[in-house]
């Protein structure tokens, strides 16, 4: 037997081929075609139409797949192991929203339960196998937003989000101080005693949970850049970079704030902003090139990855040591969003002193803080359960330390941390540590009081 | 290393590296894009995404071998010597 | 030959849904024994519980929502919600990973889905006798990550590795990629706590305590309670059989000029008898054309790379090595062109989770096209592998005549057992489902008609792997399991009084219908 010997009539489709080969049989372009497929349903409500026109072909091929490899890795599923949240019912839902089965009003809350750390759409195999063959790959993130905005749009919304982008429009900044109001007159009494010039050539984006929260991370980053030499301003009049306001749906106010600050880049002649955060980074990189297209022309450049070429270079050489048992979380948006694990890597094994119990940063595509997306301000509880996990994964290593790189992520670890009686800390602050910076500014209220009572003046502290 | 609009929307030339497919950057090959020109249409794509996609999944399959066994015995190694 | 499975029109088709009172009932005696949070009744809730990876016609999503959810967290209350289903007749559908293909666990009735995700922690890690027993919610990638750190696996491997979970493995009695060498699902489960239709919990499987792996006292009753597609109730709690993890791994993939040689190979390097091979994978020269496609490792290979086999072993160092290279002495003799290490170890460590991706579909003049991915399976043995595979083709090349939803996306053949005397052999078919009508719909429901008579033709089972309780297939269990089928509905009568768990599977309504061996004997082909 053999497959190539049919013993009925041959025809074109007897033989194996790969579809569109030029050289194939043509007589296989001409089989007729004998199924029509389901009449298209009209929806009613245009902002739905326009939406799944958009999105139907993204969420149809996470639907037409079901593989659900998404499931084990999602930090809201982990624990809440309800299949309701997770990132196949994200693009099912429109899928049966272009069927006419649902729409946007018995949709939009589960779309809160959802950090947007990118772990699902990167093990998907429609991403992780095919995404870069195709040029097509899985947008859960992408549809989680739109599908926020379309809940705004239509007049839907989650309590607390509202209230938060209402805050941060007033105030030009997150809310991230609660009752105590945030002012854009302080956003840059974090830099106090350290002399940094306005503007210039390359400026520091401070994130609002950094600018205002845990003030010691820029207090690090612009005391270890000057060390090194490394010429730096600060923003003319810096707003919120606009990411948790497009994360949450408020699309509008997000491009409001991107031009602000893309304009006032153009107003103190900036050409490349150095981002601490994550989170900006995430914004700089993805959110402001689809606003501006190629008129955003600025250069972004991550600290964490400046600081491992200066290390490389020799231009920065910690000499404290630093007698800590740490392991490393791998910030989502750096590590499952951008790819960024090493640069962070290279960093913690220049410090002379520490003990680095790493963990792979294939495995900690299923780690998360929960602090993303949105989800603590409308869901803390599901935050600290995502952090609280994350907690026990460190202390099966028996570490005294979890470093962290983002500053969003650092205010729910260090309270799942300080249960399990283990630091958090930011890796520009242990950094500056090792080079013999006293960072000062705050570590957030668990930090503080970790340190021994407010205001880590001393290099040593944690 | 930095994020710059032009640079990461501009991918190496293509070359054919078969009837269907072509080749950008060393290890990613891409489909042919004539392929994608009816019911499925190419999303934008920078090149961050790209070669951040090509080495999750190296990674991902190096993770995997790591998953299943402490090591993985090569067959190159064992072919020179099938006489024993 | 398509179209030549004609059987009479199943007698059983989809009943009504609960009326509301009913749910409304149900809903109110469950909040007394579950929790708020545990007590799903949103759409969106029910819409994401109807569904698995086997394609469906969109427009007919609604006809398989179930009216409500539950997410229990232990043996004693998935007990005493199906009591409480039982008590008031409302249907019950267990759901696991819902990741199998043949939809088990999907509601053709309405009623309620018992999600057992949250039941996913490990109860007990007993080193000395190499057990771990667990909640049935609990994936095994993510149990093998703990059992890891104790130098333990568990080796079942199905193509869901990274999301099916050990219930459903229970539920359709699983098939493991490396079952040649570990066993499959049956194997690996030692026993179970189980929820019967009527609520009672019953503890499956040999011996009184958890952990005893073989006995011959009384019946054998594990393997009633694995492959029922949740018909017989809901595996809460499994004790499981652990390996130490392999020392060593290797992979060797060969290319060949055609399929022949490349199955005298397979076949060949199955019957070696090495303790250490986990398995050997038989790629058609249908699959080489598909990987073609969109496959890094095969795009660059020369045209005369037609038919593939792959074999692997698993084990410690030493033994790993004589074994594989007595193997590589094989391949030498059939003529076996390495394809080596790069591919053989990248493509190898891809085959854990490697569900097809919907963009692999094309219209025959190649454009692409999203297509959910269907594997039709069957247990074959390996003499009648080649005409089972020539039939199978022949089956999607004339669906593939009459329109582009349909596609072919080639076979293989995977050894099913140590000795290489049965395969699983599945036909990977592409479909367009975003244009699957009706007519398109029955056009597939005929084919796996004729696919599940063309491994009966010649010996086989329809299924290996994922189960045959799918439209279509269904039709021809009676055929294969003869008398056999009768005793299913023996059984099922007995344990499911009400044709509460999961009713409208396997045609197990007959069980409920009197003498039905008139119909029985139309659809086993006896007039």
């Amino acid at each position: 037997m053999t497959q190539l010997e049919p013993d009925i009539a041959p025809d074109a489709l007897q033989k194996p081929f790969t579809p569109g080969d030029p050289g194939n049989d043509p007589a296989l372009e001409h089989y007729p075609e004998t199924v029509a497929g389901p009449v298209p349903l009209e929806l009613t409500d245009r902002r739905t139409a326009e939406f799944v026109e958009e999105w139907r072909n993204a969420s149809y091929n996470c639907y037409s797949s079901g593989h659900k490899f998404c499931r084990e890795v999602c930090p809201v599923m982990q624990v809440t192991r309800n299949e309701s949240w997770t990132p196949t019912a994200f693009h099912a839902n429109v899928v049966a929203m272009e069927r006419g089965e649902l729409e946007v009003a018995d949709i939009a809350a589960d779309y809160v339960n959802c950090t947007q750390c990118g772990a699902c759409e990167l093990r998907c195999p429609n991403t992780l196998f095919t995404g870069d063959f195709y040029r097509f790959r899985t947008r859960t993130v992408d549809v989680v937003k739109a599908v926020r905005a379309l809940a705004v749009e239509s007049g839907v919304h989650q309590e607390q989000w509202r209230t938060w982008n209402e805050r941060t429009n007033d105030k030009t900044h997150e809310p991230v101080l609660g009752e105590t109001e945030i002012s854009q007159e302080n956003v840059r009494n974090w830099a106090e005693g350290l002399d940094i010039p306005i503007g210039g050539d390359t400026i520091l984006f401070v994130d609002c949970e950094a600018a205002f929260y845990r003030t010691a991370v820029p207090r690090a980053v612009a005391q270890i850049l000057q060390k090194a030499g490394y010429e730096f301003g600060l923003m003319g009049e810096q707003w919120c970079c606009g990411g948790p306001a497009a994360e949450m749906g408020y699309v509008d106010q997000a491009k409001r704030f991107a031009r602000h600050n893309l304009d006032n880049w153009r107003a103190t002649g900036t050409k490349r902003v150095l981002v601490l955060d994550p989170h900006d980074y995430i914004s700089f990189t993805e959110d402001y090139p689809k606003y501006f297209g190629a008129e955003f022309d600025i250069e972004v450049v991550l600290v964490v990855e400046v600081l491992a070429d200066l290390v490389a270079q020799g231009r920065l050489t910690p000499t404290e040591s630093v007698e800590k048992t740490i392991t490393y979380h791998d910030p989502c948006r750096l590590n499952k969003r951008k790819g960024i694990w090493e640069a962070p890597r290279t960093v913690l094994r220049s410090i002379p002193g520490l003990t680095f119990h790493d963990v792979d940063r294939v495995t900690q595509w299923s780690y998360c803080s929960g602090g993303g997306g949105g989800l603590p301000v409308e869901k803390p509880e599901l935050t600290a359960a995502i952090s609280d996990k994350r907690l026990g994964h460190a202390a099966e290593l028996g570490v005294d330390t979890l470093v962290s790189a983002c500053p969003w992520s650092e205010r729910p670890l260090s309270e799942a941390g300080d249960r399990r009686d283990i630091d958090v800390v930011d890796i520009h602050e242990i950094f500056a540590e090792s080079l013999g910076i006293t960072v000062g500014g705050s570590r957030g209220d668990v930090g503080d009081r970790r340190c021994g009572g407010g205001g880590c003046g001393g290099g040593g502290c944690g | 290393m930095s994020y710059r609009y032009s640079d990461e929307n501009t991918p190496p030339p293509a070359r054919k590296a078969s009837e269907v497919a072509q080749t950008t950057f060393e290890h990613v090959y891409e489909v042919d894009p004539r392929l994608m020109q009816t019911h499925v249409l190419q999303q934008v794509f920078p090149n961050w995404d790209t070669l951040r996609i090509m080495h999750a999944r190296h990674d991902h399959l190096e993770w995997m071998h790591h998953h299943f066994a402490h090591t993985t015995i090569s067959g190159s190694e064992l072919m020179g010597d099938t006489t024993t | 030959m398509t179209g030549e499975t004609e059987l009479a029109t199943p007698t059983v088709s989809t009943l009504e849904h609960p009326p509301t009172d009913l749910i409304d009932r149900v809903v109110e005696r469950l909040h007394g024994v579950l929790r708020p949070d545990q007590i799903l009744t949103g759409k969106t809730d029910r819409y994401n519980r109807a569904r698995v990876p086997a394609p469906f016609p969109v427009h007919r999503w609604r006809e398989r929502v179930p009216d409500l959810a539950v997410l229990p967290e232990s043996t004693e209350e998935v007990a005493a919600v199906v009591r409480i289903a039982n008590e008031l007749k409302c249907p019950v559908v267990p759901r696991d990973g819902g990741t199998g293909l043949t939809d088990g666990a999907v509601p053709l009735r309405g009623g309620i889905v018992v999600d057992v995700k949250r039941m996913n922690r490990i109860h007990e890690l007993d080193l000395e006798n190499r057990t771990v027993t667990v909640g049935t919610g609990i994936n095994m990638l993510k149990l093998n990550e703990v059992l890891g750190r104790h130098g333990l696996i568990y080796p079942d491997d199905p193509a869901s590795y990274p999301c099916s979970l050990v219930g459903g493995r229970i539920g359709t009695s699983g098939w493991s990629l490396i079952g040649a060498r570990y066993g499959h699902t049956r194997d690996l489960v030692l026993s179970f706590d189980f929820v019967l239709p009527t609520g009672e919990i019953l503890h499956v499987g040999d011996g009184i305590g958890r952990k005893i792996s073989k006995s011959s006292s009384g019946y054998q009753l594990k393997h009633l309670f694995m492959g029922h597609q949740g018909t017989l109730g809901i595996a809460t709690k499994a004790t499981l059989k652990l390996y130490p993890k392999p020392e060593a791994e290797l992979s060797p993939f060969w290319a060949f000029d055609d399929y022949d040689a490349a199955y005298r190979f397979t076949g060949a390097l199955a019957r070696a008898g090495v303790a250490t091979f986990a398995g050997a994978v038989l790629f058609d020269e249908w699959k080489v054309a598909y990987l073609r496609r969109d496959d890094e490792a095969y795009i660059p290979q020369p045209a005369d790379v037609r038919a593939l086999t792959c074999a692997v072993l698993y084990g410690w160092e030493d033994e790993v090595r004589v074994g594989g290279k007595r193997l590589f002495r094989i391949a030498k003799e059939h003529g076996a062109r390495y394809l080596g290490d790069e591919i053989s170890e990248g493509d190898w460590a891809a085959r854990h989770d490697r569900y097809a991706t919907p963009l692999h579909g094309r219209t025959k003049s190649g454009q692409v096209v999203p297509m959910s991915w269907h594997c039709e399976d069957a247990a074959v043995n390996y003499t009648d592998v080649p005409a089972v595979t020539k039939a199978w083709h022949e089956i999607v090349a004339d669906l593939r005549r009459r329109t582009d939803v349909f596609d072919d996306w080639g076979m293989f053949a995977y050894t099913s057992a140590d000795t290489g005397v049965d395969y699983l052999t599945e036909i990977d078919v592409g479909i367009w489902e975003q244009r699957l009508d009706d007519a398109a719909w029955a056009m597939w429901v005929q084919a796996k008609r004729d696919i599940a008579a063309a491994a009966l033709a010649h010996g086989g089972s329809i299924s290996a792997c994922h189960g045959s309780c799918r439209e279509g297939e269904v039709d021809l269990v009676p055929r294969e399991l003869g008398r056999g089928f009768d005793v299913m509905l023996g059984v099922k009568r007995m344990l499911d009084p009400n044709n509460i768990m999961n009713p409208g599977k396997y045609l197990l309504d007959f069980a409920y219908q009197g003498d039905v061996s008139a119909q029985l004997d139309e659809l086993r082909g006896i007039r």
